[in-house]
């Protein structure tokens, strides 16, 4: 049981980390900040993860987003000083993996079925898929932007003097 | 020996040449997708450090710098365009360390200027790595949303494809919208091959994560960051950017769909 719960959060950093980098790549960081995204984006998702597929308390992908992105942010500043580039290089890529894409997916699906049919009964389910998967999407990312923009606004001195 | 009496010309340089610098600095750390505050902080730390007063309006497109001499009262407005640059956080990190530099009294203002140079012309990572790099997370990503190996392998195809042909366009200067929709319509209708040849358990997460690649993560996250530092119009600015080019990804995904009549239902 707890073996392969271990194993489910382990697979999940994992595939977070490879995520994490790839989507660093894109955005050209110093190499010394590849490990730090790795790190961070593996620990955040597999805490989200964890939040949400426990048999205590299974809490919503918005709500456990928004705690994971925080605690990106609070090890973001920490590591930043460690790699000696500023926080945003390593938790932008990090929160990359959480961005909900299934849900943005599931919206853009939902409006083109919208397009396709013109029966009253289905046009209303698929407005209102398009409405939960738009809504659930649009709040989770802002739970993780606002939850990992908190720690470097409240440890301002030191998330701006790690490039010192 | 040229080079030093050029850096000696300019050691002690006047306002309005402090100011075309700082102007330049900040417009190329905007460009490179640096927040407002970092942006705010690395320029006034500078203005101090060469004894000027400086105040700085973040526009979405302009940076407007107004500077002041702290001796004689002169004063210069500047006004200069954002550098339209890819996103690059080694530019960000680099300019960042820049301007400790110059406020720690390690770099004079010759450095600085020559260094920003250095900095301004820095090589873009390698494409084919970036590119391999970036498949790769798309296929981790369509396994974190429950696809199967055959998924993955897909979006890796379908990410390869659709992120090269991304970077032939914008190699060939073509508008950025117009290369979103491109690329998000080609990734989405070879990983639309799940859905047409029953390859695979989880067609349905092929085809949504394909194009997630083009998603632009960064534009928002530094759109919230601006928000809560009140930068409400760069905010602004920013998050439409991201919609933008979400509505031109979608528009890609949507073509693809309409064009190989995938039934969704």
């Amino acid at each position: 049981m707890i073996m392969g719960i271990m194993t489910d959060l382990l697979q999940d950093g994992f595939f977070a980390a490879v995520a994490a980098i790839g989507f660093a790549a894109i955005s050209n960081p110093p190499r010394r900040a590849y490990p730090c995204c790795a790190l961070l984006a593996a620990v955040g998702h597999a805490l989200r993860f964890g939040l949400m597929h426990n048999d205590l308390m299974s809490i919503h992908i918005i709500a456990a987003s928004t705690l994971a992105a925080f605690s990106i942010g609070v090890l973001a500043v920490w590591l930043a000083n460690l790699a000696k580039c500023p926080a945003e290089t390593c938790f932008f890529p990090a929160l990359l993996p959480m961005i909900p894409g299934m849900y943005a997916y599931r919206a853009i699906e939902a409006l083109v079925m919208c397009l396709y049919h013109q029966e009253e009964e289905v046009f209303n389910h698929c407005l209102y898929l398009l409405a939960y998967n738009g809504f659930t999407c649009t709040f989770i990312i802002l739970g993780l932007v606002v939850g990992a923009n908190i720690p470097v606004f409240l440890f301002k001195k030191m998330s701006f003097k790690v490039t010192r | 020996m040229r080079q030093e009496n050029v850096t000696s010309e300019i050691s002690s340089p006047d306002v309005k040449e402090v100011c075309a610098f700082l102007s330049d600095y900040a417009a190329w750390l905007c460009g490179c997708g640096a927040t407002c505050i970092r942006i705010e902080k690395n320029v006034y730390r500078m203005a101090a450090a060469f004894g000027i007063r400086v105040d700085l309006s973040i526009m979405p497109s302009h940076i407007i710098l107004t500077g002041r001499d702290m001796k004689d009262g002169a004063s210069f407005s500047l006004v200069h365009t954002v550098c339209r640059s890819a996103i690059s956080f080694d530019m960000n990190t680099r300019l960042s360390k820049l301007s400790w530099d110059v406020a720690d009294g390690k770099s004079s203002y010759g450095d600085a200027l020559s260094r920003f140079e250095e900095i301004k012309h820095t090589a873009p990572a390698n494409k084919w790595l970036v590119l391999v790099l970036a498949s790769l997370a798309n296929a981790s990503f369509c396994r974190l949303f429950g696809g199967d190996s055959v998924s993955m392998l897909v979006v890796f195809v379908s990410t390869f494809c659709g992120y090269r042909i991304k970077q032939m366009m914008l190699e060939d200067k073509a508008d950025v919208r117009f290369v979103f929709v491109c690329a998000s319509f080609f990734s989405a209708v070879l990983s639309a091959g799940c859905h047409l040849f029953g390859w695979g358990d989880t067609p349905g997460i092929a085809l949504g994560c394909s194009v997630l690649y083009l998603v632009p993560g960064i534009p928002y996250i530094n759109s919230a960051s601006d928000m809560l530092d009140g930068h409400y119009l760069c905010a602004f600015s920013r998050f439409m950017n991201g919609m933008v080019l979400t509505v031109c990804l979608s528009l890609g995904l949507i073509c693809g769909l309409l064009m190989l009549n995938i039934d969704l239902a």
